[in-house]
């Protein structure tokens, strides 16, 4: 009998385990099992060729999530480009279904494997890979520029951007996430190796446990130990008025994607952990263990902006939620998706971690509208940084015997 | 590392679509080609690939390959026996069909689909058998004779410059020793990969004191403090290093002579394969990659660029042995072949500098930091389309 790492895991067979959180959750609630919703079955998969919305956005977050971005090598044509989405769209199937990308141990002894193989046993985990194009696409080098979306368009300068160059921009964009880490980065292995000569990496974060809530997901944390993702959108209506590009709202061969705007968010970790709960708590507007808002006892109690105590606000005006929030917004939501990252240690010695903010929306002057606030009078802004950036187009999925944005190709 | 000798490598279907779609299929129907369409779809067995005949008449026959929907196949070759006369790469689901036009005399050969279901389906080939010609694999062989004459006045060239090194070192002259050994320096990392592995007649291959890589070429980290510093860095160390040249810089040098002219000697004459030019070439890349890049080759005298654009040539040189036999193989490899080179000379031109000695910015750690990324990834890309090269030509 093969030893595989799934067979490490799995709890019942059939490839499942339960998260860390699901366990914990579990082992005090007794009720732990297939019907939790933090339950993983790590032969899950999703389908590539939808002919609608890509995976990975409003898909429930998988456990671990490899970000990459691409520049395009100059010299590059559009045939080429247009190949390699064509290939990359065929090898993502592949890689979605669990399935090598080409051969790992070819027939022929003088071949050159094709697929790495370190995902060989892993299953699908539930992987998607999510592609998204930057400007840069639609630049004069490829005859593109009448096919550009709208709103795609270097994000502007925001309050507080502390950016760092090497972590801005990209020309294309892979987001995979899947439920065991090495399936996610064997995935962008594979596609940036299928890539080169035509894209090179660019910027890149690796990113683990999920900290935004999807449909049916209870809520986890961040990496500042408060539930991140509460009031995240999950409802189909939802999604339809602030996460899709619908019909009619953008250039046609769009409908059906969505905008992606990603900020590799930097933590002040050590200064954050040597904060009272109090101000920890004022800074979010949330409590630390249940997440309830300031103004209430549940997680899940509308905040109460107009609630005072001692006449003060209950929710300090400033505190990150009371600015986010769709209340203060005129209604103003976006989809998160983001993931804990660390860089290991900083020059200092000190902790090199933070969030990879990852938000999808249909227009990306939601996203522009909501840190043009944050970014000015945020109370968390005291223990972060904004360090990378990037906006990218993420078109539609392919139906099959089609590929990612195929349609910039038809003439 | 991959072995120049023994090796062979292979093929990676990337990037090498010249003309997606544009090859005219009507000129092979007007010459009364024999048609064989290729389908190529996924089900519930795995991706196929379907035939609509099997059976053609001697003569042009022309494939049109369509790829539907079967994401776990990018390529299609047709071999006559072992050896790949025909192929297309990035055969991808949804791209237009591509066409492939062969004359074939009668006999069996196999249309190879790799990461299909059924990978190999034999095509029956009726009528006269083709005439043997092998044209291809002579000019490979022609280019391969052509390449170990090159490897010769390489060998040769190195000699004569290392003892002007010796010379200008036991002159006690650090300027003319420093240029020297620059001007020495392009011979060895030309050839490299051609003659690394060579041991001193009668060594033991597990002791580096016998290995004439280890005498000539070692670095701090390859150093085995029992046999301490020798070859060209021992030579570097005190001239860029220590700025001073003593009795011991001396020994260092003549040992260099000594062991470059009987590497000259056991390596003259060697005769090359086909796949070894295409090793060679990967494996030079695999150099710039792996000690230029990372500024360990030249520690002391940071002419890092100066080796990389050498190894760089010395991979061109054997490519360019191949050229002639690989073109008929396989014309858009070498059309992305021929692109990658150009890029990857480009990026060097920007770091020419006449000042300097070997021609180039000085590889510093600064420069290093600040460009290293930019610098690896068109090196990577050639030695990617490089190293697709040697499984080609060693079944031609």
């Amino acid at each position: 009998m093969s030893l595989s790492r799934r067979g490490l895991f799995a709890s019942t067979g059939g490839g499942i385990v339960l998260g860390v959180a699901g366990g914990y959750a579990a082992a005090r609630a007794t009720d732990g099992g297939p019907d939790h919703p933090d339950w993983i079955d790590l032969q899950r998969s999703f389908e590539f060729y939808t002919g609608d919305h890509q995976a990975g956005i409003a898909t429930p977050p998988q456990r671990h999530c490899v970000f990459m971005t691409f520049d395009i090598v100059d010299g590059t044509t559009t045939t080429d480009l247009q190949v390699l989405l064509a290939k990359w769209s065929a090898g993502i199937a592949q890689l979605m279904a669990g399935l090598p990308v080409g051969s790992v141990q070819p027939d022929r002894a003088g071949a050159v494997p094709d697929d790495t193989g370190e995902a060989y046993d892993l299953g699908p985990a539930g992987l998607t890979v999510t592609l998204g194009l930057g400007p840069g696409v639609f630049d004069k080098r490829f005859g593109l520029a009448s096919k550009r979306p709208k709103r795609l368009a270097p994000l502007p300068a925001l309050p507080s951007d502390t950016l760092r160059p090497e972590l801005t921009g990209g020309d294309l964009m892979l987001q995979a996430c899947a439920d065991d880490p090495q399936v996610a980065y064997h995935a962008i292995r594979d596609l940036a190796r299928m890539a080169r000569g035509v894209a090179h990496t660019r910027w890149t974060v690796m990113g683990f446990g999920r900290a935004s809530a999807g449909a049916g997901q209870s809520t986890p944390r961040n990496l500042q130990g408060f539930k991140d993702g509460t009031r995240n959108i999950k409802e189909p209506a939802d999604l339809d008025e602030f996460a899709w590009v619908g019909p009619g709202d953008d250039v046609d061969w769009m409908t059906g994607g969505s905008y992606l705007v990603s900020r590799k968010i930097r933590m002040d970790i050590e200064t954050w952990d040597g904060d009272d709960v109090a101000d920890q708590q004022r800074v979010i507007g949330r409590s630390k263990i249940e997440g309830a808002p300031l103004s209430g006892t549940k997680e899940h109690d509308k905040p109460d902006f107009h609630a005072t105590t001692d006449g003060e606000p209950t929710i300090a005006q400033t505190s990150h939620v009371a600015l986010a929030a769709s209340e203060n917004n005129n209604g103003l939501k976006i989809l998160r998706r983001g993931y804990n990252y660390t860089d290991g240690l900083n020059d200092l010695g000190l902790l090199d971690a933070g969030l990879l903010f990852i938000g999808f929306m249909k227009d990306p002057q939601q996203f522009i509208t909501l840190q043009e606030k944050l970014g000015r009078s945020d109370l968390l802004n005291e223990y972060i940084a904004h360090i990378g950036s990037a906006l990218f187009a993420v078109p539609p999925a392919p139906r099959r015997g089609h590929y990612l944005a195929e349609a910039l190709f038809v003439r | 590392m991959r072995n120049a000798l023994t090796a062979s490598v292979s093929l990676l279907a990337l990037g090498a679509l010249a003309a997606c779609g544009s090859e005219d299929k009507a000129d092979a129907k007007a010459g009364g080609a024999a048609q064989v369409n290729v389908t190529m779809t996924s089900g519930g067995n795995g991706d196929q690939c379907a035939y609509d005949t099997t059976e053609v008449p001697a003569g042009p026959v022309t494939f049109h390959v369509k790829n539907q929907s079967a994401t776990g196949i990018t390529e299609f070759e047709v071999l006559d026996g072992e050896r790949i006369i025909g192929e297309k790469e990035n055969v991808v689901t949804g791209l237009p069909e591509v066409t492939l036009t062969l004359t074939l005399g009668g006999g069996e050969y196999t249309l190879y689909c790799p990461a299909a279901a059924t990978e190999k389906t034999q095509l029956k080939v009726t009528g006269q058998a083709a005439k043997a010609t092998g044209s291809t694999a002579e000019l490979l062989q022609k280019g391969a004779a052509e390449y170990g004459t090159y490897v010769s006045g390489q060998l040769d060239d190195m000699v004569v410059a290392v003892k002007a090194l010796q010379t200008a070192v036991e002159a006690g002259d650090l300027g003319k020793a420093r240029q020297a050994y620059a001007d020495a320096r392009p011979f060895y990392e030309k050839v490299e990969t051609d003659i690394e592995g060579f041991m001193l007649p009668g060594g033991d291959p597990s002791d580096p004191s016998s290995s004439l890589d280890y005498l000539i070429d070692m670095r701090q980290s390859s150093l085995d403090p029992k046999l301490g510093w020798s070859g060209f860095h021992a030579v570097e160390r005190d001239l860029f290093g220590a700025r001073r040249i003593t009795a011991k810089t001396e020994k260092y040098a003549a040992d260099l002579t000594k062991n470059v002219t009987t590497l000259a000697g056991v390596a003259k004459g060697l005769t090359y394969k086909p796949e070894d030019l295409a090793n060679g070439a990967a494996g030079l890349l695999e150099e710039v990659q792996s000690n230029k890049i990372s500024g360990e080759e030249e520690a002391f005298s940071h002419t890092d660029l100066a080796d990389f654009a050498d190894n760089v040539e010395g991979a061109r040189q054997a490519f360019e042995a191949l050229r002639p036999g690989l073109t008929k193989l396989d014309a858009s490899l070498v059309a992305t072949i021929d692109h990658r080179f150009a890029a990857v000379d480009k990026l060097l031109k920007g770091y020419e500098d006449d000042s300097q000695i070997g021609g180039y910015r000085l590889w510093t750690e600064a420069l290093r930091k600040k460009d290293a990324p930019r610098v690896s990834q068109p090196v990577q890309a050639l030695a990617d389309a490089l190293g697709g090269i040697a499984e080609k030509v060693a079944t031609a």
